[in-house]
């Protein structure tokens, strides 16, 4: 399936594409059964869709996946023209770094927003976003090219009509490889990764309920008062 | 052709893309359905939209050009999220009676209602039963009368499914609807004397009424008076004398839909009662423990698997008589068939699905209740139980031992 996160970049870049035009393509680094799913990418209105795919890749972390992806960017940028607007997933559904997006601006050499809930306008090489920040949003101007990635509801990911469903099979997902789009193998893969996994385990949270049952809720809530009290939480009187 | 129970990546395409839709738009609101006995506006807008409702029409009238096949499997998707099956009614008698009506249409018609229709802008429903008559279709008064460039009909039409969301233009549907409607052009020749009109309820000329609904109150049921509505030639669907066999082929679409949606229906009852029967206990185990509710789940579910295959082979049974591959009566019996078993299978399972709640099974707020009294529809509509069996019968055992009554 498709990075739920994903398709609000997705959307966002099909309907910066019906306002604007210009090419909307997606890239995908994955293993290669992953090319069914990303028919639902086509049949959202994105026109091409690359899949980079390699065993090469395998256990790459979250700064050699940024790698291989703006290496995947400029071969499309030499084959189509500049790219001006590179659109990200929040972060994806399984790691939930949110790395990817910032990394591939770093890569690229260009600016990188995060959280970008709204492309309020793009005009004359710069682009103003809405920005979600904690208790609030901010508003920003982006010099273009740059890397966004998109966050919040703003751009609801449409559902495909059957015909473009059933147009989007019929099209055809390039699938590219390391030497394909010139990788530096040294930067890719468990080799290029940082990052290791030493163990995974299950964090147990043991909750403590704790039920008052006295039929007088004055003192039913003095009591739930006196427990967040002696927990330290602060009440504020 | 060898034995096959697998989709093609096509129809999983359609399938995951119906669901996500069906999640998301459809199965949140399901109970409100009953409780405003309407379904929104947007759900159907949408569902035309995405195409929902041209599945089976050729591209070149800007339908999909899929098989009956693939057109179960959205049905499925709708069930699922809506077994008060408002919707399931909304869809299936619009795929079958919409596709008759383009197969035996002139092509004038397919121009003008067909593309329409396959862009969901036209609702097309069916309109053979009277206040006299219903499986003893001889028995109807509606009359077409020939007139200088079309017909004028006189009759009364009762029970019908979508009179309101066909009579009110830019609702439901951008233009409304109209109906499939059985009526006779030459009364001497019985059911040889009937034929089929394509009749808008947009027409001034018609007036509608609706009937309380026991179920699956999401979509309308009532009658309609048809007094002195013209229609022009081009709406009459198939030539004159023929509309008893074309409606009869109809049915046989309509049976095997009907079929699917309550093989499915009734699973998605099971699932959602196994559910609730998981957490609720009793004597200190959950419900779900209880060999009493586990024999009765297993079952029904074995009977639903076969009524779920049964009603797949009748929808095969459709597209292989598309490709000319088996005949009209073979087609007539596995419908029958599929329509009599699942009907069964389903209220069977349901209402016992519906006794693991407790007393919560009887409230309206709980889907499966409404399953029941949706399924319980079937006992009549598209073809009584008992036509079934005559149909098996007959099919069996030969036309000579089915005793007419007229």
């Amino acid at each position: 399936m498709v990075n739920p996160y994903d398709k609000y970049a997705i959307e966002a870049s099909v309907q910066l594409k019906e306002k604007f035009g210009g090419k909307a393509v997606g890239i995908a680094m994955a293993p290669p059964h992953a090319a069914d799913a990303l028919r639902e990418v086509l049949a959202m209105g994105v026109d091409e869709m690359v899949l980079l795919s390699d065993p090469k890749l395998a256990g790459s972390d979250t700064l050699a996946t940024s790698y291989a992806l703006s290496v995947a960017i400029k071969k499309v940028e030499q084959r189509l023209g500049s790219v001006d607007l590179v659109l990200c997933g929040i972060e994806s559904s399984d790691s939930n770094t949110g790395h990817i997006g910032p990394e591939v601006g770093e890569w690229l050499g260009v600016p990188s927003v995060s959280y970008v809930d709204r492309i309020l306008e793009i005009k004359d090489g710069y682009a103003v976003v809405k920005r979600l920040i904690e208790g609030g949003y901010a508003v920003m101007k982006v010099k273009l090219p740059a890397v966004f990635s998109i966050a919040g509801t703003s751009y609801q990911p449409r559902i495909p009509s059957l015909r473009d469903v059933l147009a989007a099979r019929r099209k055809q997902i390039d699938v590219w490889n390391a030497d394909g789009v010139g990788l530096d193998p040294s930067l890719v893969g468990l080799v290029g990764s940082p990052t290791r996994v030493v163990k995974m385990w299950r964090i147990e949270i043991r909750r403590k309920g704790k039920i008052f049952t006295d039929s007088d809720v004055d003192v039913a809530i003095e009591k739930l008062l006196n427990e967040l009290k002696k927990d330290g939480v602060p009440l504020g009187v | 052709m060898p034995l096959d129970f697998e989709f093609t990546k096509e129809q999983e395409d359609i399938r995951l893309t119906v669901r996500e839709f069906a999640e998301k738009y459809i199965a949140p609101k399901a109970v409100e359905f009953e409780e405003k006995q309407e379904v929104p506006k947007e759900i159907t807008r949408e569902m035309a939209r995405l195409g929902l409702f041209g599945i089976l029409f050729p591209e070149k009238y800007d339908g999909l050009g899929l098989d009956p096949i693939t057109a179960g499997i959205v049905l499925e998707e709708i069930v699922r999220a809506d077994i008060t099956f408002s919707l399931a009614v909304a869809y299936l008698v619009h795929t079958s009676w919409g596709y008759v009506a383009y197969k035996y249409g002139s092509d004038e018609f397919r121009e003008d209602i067909i593309r329409k229709a396959a862009k969901g802008d036209i609702w097309v429903g069916i309109a053979t039963t009277e206040p006299g008559a219903g499986s003893d279709l001889v028995g109807i008064t509606t009359t077409a009368k020939k007139d200088v460039d079309g017909y004028l009909i006189f009759g009364e039409k009762a029970y019908i499914s979508g009179v309101r969301e066909a009579r009110e233009k830019g609702a439901w549907f951008e233009l409304g609807g109209g109906h499939v409607t059985l009526a006779y052009t030459d009364k001497t020749k019985q059911h040889k004397g009937m034929s089929l009109f394509f009749v808008p309820l947009t027409d001034p000329n018609i007036t509608i009424r609706l009937e309380k609904e026991f179920g699956r109150k999401g979509w309308s049921f009532g009658s309609f008076v048809l007094n002195n509505v013209k229609v022009p030639e081009t709406y009459r669907i198939g030539e004159e004398g023929r509309g008893f066999y074309i409606a009869m082929e109809g049915f046989d679409h309509a049976r095997a839909y009907i079929a699917l949606a309550c093989a499915v229906g009734g699973k998605r009852a099971i699932e959602l009662a196994a559910e609730y029967a998981k957490q609720r206990r009793a004597f200190g185990e959950p419900v779900a423990t209880f060999q009493g509710v586990q024999f009765q789940l297993a079952d029904n579910w074995a009977r639903l698997e076969a009524a779920h295959a049964l009603a797949y082979k009748a929808l095969w049974a459709l597209k292989m008589e598309q490709e000319g591959k088996i005949g009209r009566f073979e087609v007539t019996k596995i419908a029958a068939s599929a329509k009599l078993f699942a009907v069964q299978a389903a209220k069977a399972a349901i209402d016992d699905a519906l006794r693991w709640f407790g007393a919560y099974g009887y409230t309206e707020e709980n889907l499966v209740a409404l399953a029941l009294k949706a399924v319980k529809s079937y006992d009549w509509a598209e073809g009584s139980l008992d036509i079934m069996r005559l149909i098996v019968a007959r099919e069996v055992l030969g036309k000579e031992y089915i005793v007419r009554r007229r």
